[in-house]
């Protein structure tokens, strides 16, 4: 009986905030849309990195990498096609998730630090080609595309508040479910999740596209909120380093561990970044290193440890 | 008359690893129903033999057919889906799931039946009550049990197991060679590694014993233990 109360609760609770997020557009100033813009740009990203990574181990640093060719993709079609926006967004996501199995279908037999260094080099490599002038008819080179795709900041804010509410739901059905732990067996130990039946190379490739769509919608987006794109800042090595951070700190592995370290992280970052403005890299970097020291699980996995919350994976 | 096939058949096999020949044109055979005990120095190539057996590492030459298919060459997911079941000298159970799941993830049935089946196993190696703890907290033997009981999630027929009772206290060894005896009755063939002959003596039907990647005997346990050769290559004598 206390454990159905409990349930409703969570579902009421949740419903309320859902309809405070939906109604943000019609109360709060273009500031604090832009930031929650901000925040959940950063949560798909962040717990799209951490479907794959987070449960198989297998640490992805080619992440601008999904952003920047759906970026890429959803913008020519948007500036030089004249694609409405909804339309787009899901070609750049799709192109990146069917390339990301080619991609995992090569890459995902190394391992560990090769990997990660695989998907770097991958990543800097599209980058340098991008800029060419070879591609230029395509990707109008270094030089960028500057584009106006006609949508609205509540509207924007709407639809990646969707894709953020749909990153994070299958995440926590993936990760409750025997495919999540499928895939946190291959973390735990490959070999022996081969020897037990488990085709490791197909669940990780499943996950790795799955990853690749989600975080390539997030980086079309991404792209239409800034209006523009060119190689260097589709494929900034910030765009990989900053969601790995994020999630280290709210918790690898978790399903909201992602989300709150996105949350906070963009506050801080904001808050540092408005008061502190000469100092606030220092200051940034003293607290991730506090961080990273006394919570080495994120602050989810140290609160699960600590027992503030159930040690369950649907957490 | 019809000859009977044999559960798994090995022939021929050459495995190599740069200079160095783990397994020398090793053959035998395995009836479905028995359980044969594994035995030779360290070195010898018995865990190389099951790495090749179950698609771990390929061997240069030679065939496996396992009831009557060829295995060679196979990946492991497919030879464990296939029925061959393995646990490891070093027990490789997942150490951050808990009992439960190291279970279900093996499991293929659908919905409540894979549950079901997960919980059956798990009162079957007595670990029902430590279900939803992490597999890390286990002692060592139970850890075994563990493992064994992942096998058994797959429904192998034929189970290779390395090292079963090492370093494990006598009852529990005791449990768990008692559990093999029961799944074997019920139709479970073994391949038993182990480096207690008495083991191998008090529990197997047949013994194959290799050498440099040899098969140098192959018989009766008795006929074996008091072969001469062997017991030269195995206690130096």
């Amino acid at each position: 009986m206390g454990k159905k109360f409990e349930r409703t609760q969570i579902i009421i609770g949740f419903i309320l905030f859902m309809a405070f997020l939906i109604s943000i557009p019609f109360f709060a100033s273009d500031y604090w849309m832009t930031l929650l813009v901000l925040i959940l740009i950063y949560t798909v990203y962040a717990s799209g990195w951490n479907l794959f990574s987070g449960l198989t181990g297998y640490t992805n640093f080619g992440l601008a990498w999904f952003i920047g060719i759906s970026g890429y993709l959803s913008s020519i079609l948007i500036a030089d096609y004249q694609w409405f926006w909804l339309l787009a967004w899901p070609m750049g996501g799709l192109l990146v998730s069917i390339l990301s199995m080619g991609v995992g279908y090569i890459l995902l037999r190394i391992k560990g630090v090769y990997f990660a260094i695989s998907m770097v080099a991958l990543t800097e490599g599209t980058r340098e080609l991008f800029g060419t002038g070879y591609l230029e008819p395509i990707t109008h080179g270094g030089k960028g595309i500057p584009f106006v795709a006609g949508i609205r900041l509540p509207t924007l804010y709407w639809s990646i508040l969707f894709l953020a509410f749909a990153t994070v739901f299958i995440c926590y059905k993936i990760t409750s479910s025997r495919f999540g732990l499928r895939l946190v067996a291959i973390r735990e130990d490959e070999q022996a999740a081969e020897t037990l039946g488990i085709h490791t190379t197909k669940e990780k490739i499943i996950a790795f596209a799955l990853s690749a769509f989600l975080v390539g919608l997030g980086g079309a987006i991404h792209c239409t909120y800034q209006n523009y794109i060119d190689p260097n800042y589709a494929f900034n090595i910030q765009l990989t380093l900053t969601p790995i951070v994020m999630t280290l700190f709210g918790g690898i592995g978790t399903v909201f561990g992602p989300v709150l370290g996105a949350t906070l992280f963009t506050f801080i970052h904001e808050i540092l970044w408005a008061e502190l403005t000469l100092l606030y890299m220092a200051i940034f970097g003293a607290i991730l290193m506090i961080l990273i020291l006394f919570f080495p699980q994120g602050l989810l996995g140290w609160m699960k440890e600590k027992g503030i919350l159930p040690k369950i994976r649907k957490i | 008359m019809t000859v009977r096939e044999p559960l798994l058949k090995i022939e021929n096999i050459v495995k190599r690893f740069g200079e160095v020949v783990a397994l020398d044109h090793c053959s035998f055979e395995i009836e479905k129903g028995s359980i044969a005990g594994l035995i030779g120095p360290n070195g010898a190539g018995k865990t190389t033999l099951f790495n090749v057996i179950t698609g771990i590492l390929q061997p240069e030459e030679g065939h496996i057919f396992f009831k009557g298919k060829e295995i060679t060459g196979r990946r492991p997911h497919e030879i464990a889906r296939m029925g061959i079941g393995r646990t490891y000298q070093i027990i490789r159970i997942f150490p951050k799931m808990t009992l439960l799941e190291n279970l279900l993830v093996v499991g293929k049935e659908r919905g409540e039946a894979v549950v079901e089946k997960a919980l059956q196993l798990l009162e079957r190696v007595k670990l029902y009550d430590k279900k939803d703890e992490y597999a890390s907290d286990l002692s060592f033997g139970q850890q075994k049990l563990l493992s064994l009981a992942q096998v058994l999630m797959l429904d192998s027929e034929l189970i290779l197991l390395d090292e079963p009772a090492a370093g494990i206290n006598p009852t529990l060894q005791n449990e768990l060679m008692e559990l093999i005896h029961r799944l074997n009755e019920e139709g479970k063939t073994f391949i038993i590694v182990e480096h207690d002959m008495k083991v191998i003596a008090n529990h197997c039907q047949k013994a194959i014993a290799l050498n440099y990647g040899q098969k140098i005997a192959e018989g009766s346990c008795s006929v074996i233990l008091k072969d001469e050769t062997l017991l030269e290559h195995y206690f130096g004598r």
